[in-house]
């Protein structure tokens, strides 16, 4: 289970562009750490690394839910933070972005585990002091679970 | 010239009927008409499902309060953008099916310049028509842009949000203190109890664009206040209000909310308006414009209309009524009706874009 460790927004922009590296075509990844921790920030890296936007195109999708990034290679950038209920998730049809061939990156998303694909990847980002963030990796296979 | 518009694009269905640009005939939200008394009209109604429940009678009253039939109709008009690709689809798959079934010109709008029209729409009923190039700012939960408007429908991106929305940062902060989620309005109500300048938040320099906008930071300065102090108590107070009561007042807040939160709640809230302000003042100068537009939910927000008329701004500035500062669908019709003079019409296989851009 590989940890990191950054120091300010930058090093966690360009960590996220190094693991967009190693991930499928096809995978959710949750962005896993409390308000503030820099989820949406590893996301612009991940985001680039993919080659789908610029970092400073990457805002948060609190609001608006699910934001889409590039063309040829697509990035769904998604935030339940707002919603309660599974069942006001189930209503985003976030099954049929699974099954898209696309990076799935979702904050927000480990509060509806009934909801996601048991084969994922968890970032969990730690706080700790000031803008240094530990950040954690986990791939789960189908067979784990 | 009479447009049907349709808007879909987040959280509510809405149609309206406007004459000529100016004159609202009606203007139907169905989140506030479907949930009014039980939610307010704050509870998400969420993505394609909802709106597909919606639209079809929202689009029937809007036509109905219009007194308005298909065939006094010169277009219909449609969010295509940006927005939740699944909600977007159902109000422009309907607009389609209209266009088709009537032979109407099909005329798609971006969500954005919906906002920036509800201003242009406003401005000219009062018989004060905004005077371009004008600046507009438009600031919601889910955008912070600034854009360079022309008089013939031009647009040119100054400055966004790198990160979050105002309106985000504002329901974030009330959230994380207790007040509920939407809970910008009741930071707005109770900021006028507090000192705006006793708690100072400081902005990082940002790199690139000196006009673009970042709340991320002020939102974690925030959160770094409160787990500094002892509030798990009044948090707690505070949820239990909101789950006792769907509308606490102002008195019932107050009583919940000591000074000090009042405080930071005034200060966070001057933060904001100040960093929208400094941005869009530096923007107008600029670009030497000769009108200030504010819109979207975030200019509901009594103490960025207060700070906007005290502002050396260098020219008036605009707000549109409350109503038409959310979402709506009158925005989208007052939008497409310059397009409807320029024959500018879409074609019934235009697509739904999340991520369309205004410029």
């Amino acid at each position: 289970m590989p940890t990191y460790r950054t120091a300010s927004e930058e090093e966690t922009i360009a960590l996220g562009e190094r693991l967009a590296r190693d991930l499928p075509a096809k995978q959710l990844v949750l962005l896993i750490g409390q308000l503030g921790a820099g989820k949406t920030t590893l996301a612009k890296g991940i985001v680039m690394g993919l080659g789908a936007a610029q970092p400073d195109e990457v805002s948060s999708p609190t609001f608006t839910l699910i934001h889409e990034y590039g063309s040829s290679r697509r990035v769904y950038h998604v935030d339940l933070y707002r919603l309660d209920e599974p069942r006001e998730a189930q209503t985003l049809g976030l099954e049929d972005l699974f099954e898209r061939e696309a990076v799935v990156l979702m904050e927000w998303g480990e509060r509806f585990p009934q909801l996601l694909p048991a084969e994922r990847t968890e970032i969990r980002i730690r706080t700790m002091t000031g803008e240094e963030r530990e950040i954690q990796v986990t791939r789960i296979a189908q067979s784990n679970t | 010239m009479r447009i049907l518009g349709i808007e879909s694009s987040c959280d509510e269905t809405a149609a309206a009927v406007v004459e000529d640009g100016e004159k609202i005939l009606s203007s139907v939200v169905a989140s506030q008409m479907s949930t009014h008394g039980k939610y307010g009209g704050v509870v998400p109604e969420l993505a394609s499902r909802e709106h597909l429940r919606a639209i079809v009678p929202v689009v029937r009253e809007a036509l109905e309060q219009a007194g308005a039939r298909m065939n006094d109709l010169a277009a219909i008009a449609a969010t295509a953008g940006p927005g939740l690709v699944g909600s977007l689809l159902v109000g422009l798959t309907y607009a389609k099916s209209l266009s088709f079934a009537s032979g109407l010109p099909l005329i798609a709008v971006n969500h954005i310049e919906g906002h920036i029209h509800a201003v242009i729409l406003e401005a000219r009923r009062a018989g004060t028509p905004v005077e371009f190039p004008a600046l507009a700012l438009v600031v919601s939960g889910g955008h912070t842009h600034l854009f360079e408007v022309s008089g013939d429908g031009r647009y040119r991106l100054l400055g966004r949000t790198r990160d979050d929305a105002a309106g985000e940062a504002f329901d974030k902060v009330a959230k994380l203190l207790g007040f509920g989620y939407p809970g910008g309005p009741i930071v707005d109500r109770l900021a006028r109890y507090g000192n705006g300048t006793a708690v100072r938040f400081t902005f990082a320099k940002m790199k690139g664009n000196a006009l673009d906008f970042s709340f991320s930071g002020l939102k974690t300065a925030v959160l770094r206040w409160v787990q500094a102090r002892d509030l798990e108590a009044e948090i707690a107070a505070r949820r239990a209000l909101v789950r006792t009561q769907a509308h606490p007042t102002d008195e019932e807040w107050l009583a919940a909310t000591p000074q000090d939160t009042l405080d930071l709640l005034a200060s966070f809230q001057q933060a904001v308006i100040t960093e929208l302000l400094t941005r869009a003042t530096a923007s107008a100068n600029r670009m030497e414009a000769r009108s200030v537009m504010i819109s979207g939910g975030v200019a509901c927000n009594s103490g960025l209309r207060a700070a906007a008329e005290l502002a050396r701004l260098p020219c008036p500035v605009y707000f549109p009524s409350p109503g038409l500062s959310t979402d709506n669908a009158a925005m989208i019709a007052a939008a497409a009706f310059p397009k409807l003079r320029r024959r500018e019409f879409a074609a019934l296989d235009i697509a739904a874009q999340a991520n369309l851009t205004l410029a």
